[in-house]
């Protein structure tokens, strides 16, 4: 049978490399987007020449009406599988010091980081609890363990998730649903292509950034069945900066 | 769909996906206290009933549903 993966925000960055490596695994990755379309097309193919299998479920994680009506959508034209993967991916960041911070760049930042995940993963708990698997992977952030100045709407957004994620995985483990956040520090990605990277390496005990494909590997495991007596837990990924 | 039936629909539910043992079953049991369904069971039941009746549970409908006959009577009421 079918294993269906959804990784929000699915198309570019650290999402576009997980569901790289999840389709490389089998699953059929739902590929979700925003506005990423051309991105999300050109994943879809690739996967697809790889032989792998790719699906499009565009919808703004933010928006619930969005949310709810693509994912039943989906659901009415897939009356016997169900999602029993979801990466909750899709993020943002409008960084500035909180002095100047105003009302929509943190309204926006908690939609997005925050609410978006909640819409995303109510709506598809149902189904993994009564098919009685299923696997939860929130991306968390080292900003969401530390803080980093000049972050406090992500950071928020961020610790927030950590929190879900520790509730949800004790209410959900009795049905074999196992919710993890992941923390990735410093990674090369569309996120931090405009980041001052040469200053940034510095502190960075392992010398580098990490890559995408090394934050997939770990989604990949977490998602396995082998990692199924780990739930509620928070997985940094950040070549030792902390 | 006579209440027999539904009745019967639901039991073996209960007997089946939830293990519940047959003995515990009988109409005038109380859900939580009798049968033993928590809230995580309830999530089950409620997409049963979306599957098999055909019809979305309310939460608030369910304050006043405490005992498997009024349950039964329930879905009875909904289904018609």
């Amino acid at each position: 049978m079918t294993k269906y993966a959804l990784i929000t925000g699915g198309a570019r960055g650290i999402g576009a490399s997980i569901s790289r490596e999840l389709a490389s695994l089998g699953y059929c990755v739902l590929i979700n987007y925003k506005s990423s379309q051309q991105r999300a097309e050109e994943l879809k193919k690739e996967i697809e020449e790889n032989g792998g299998s790719a699906e499009l479920l565009p919808f703004d994680v933010s928006n619930v009406e969005e949310v709810d009506n693509a994912i039943e959508r989906w659901e009415d034209s897939h009356p016997s599988e169900y999602i029993s993967v979801l990466v909750n991916n899709a993020g943002i960041r409008n960084d500035t010091l909180m002095v100047f911070m105003n009302n929509e760049q943190w309204d926006d930042v908690i939609s997005a980081n925050l609410n978006g995940p909640f819409y995303v993963t109510r709506r598809l708990l149902k189904r993994m609890m009564t098919k009685r698997w299923g696997r939860i992977v929130n991306m968390s952030s080292l900003s969401g363990l530390k803080g980093l100045p000049g972050q406090v709407n992500y950071s928020a957004s961020k610790a927030a998730l950590i929190g879900l994620t520790k509730s949800l995985a004790q209410e959900v483990a009795p049905r074999k649903v196992t919710v993890n956040a992941v923390a990735p520090g410093f990674i090369d990605s569309d996120m931090t292509a405009a980041l001052p990277k040469d200053e940034l390496v510095k502190m960075v005990p392992a010398g580098r950034f990490g890559k995408p494909e090394e934050v997939a590997a770990l989604v990949a495991f977490l998602v396995s069945d082998s990692a199924a007596y780990i739930t509620g837990q928070v997985i940094s990924i950040n070549g030792g900066l902390f | 769909m006579t209440k027999e039936e539904i009745k019967q629909s639901v039991n073996e539910f209960l007997i089946e996906e939830l293990e519940i043992e047959p003995e515990k079953l009988s109409d005038d049991a109380y859900l939580k206290e009798d049968v033993g369904i928590d809230s995580l069971d309830f999530v089950d039941i409620v997409v049963l009933v979306e599957e098999k009746f055909g019809f979305k549970i309310k939460a608030e409908d369910m304050y006043n549903v405490r005992t498997l006959s009024q349950f039964y009577d329930y879905i009875e009421k909904q289904v018609q």
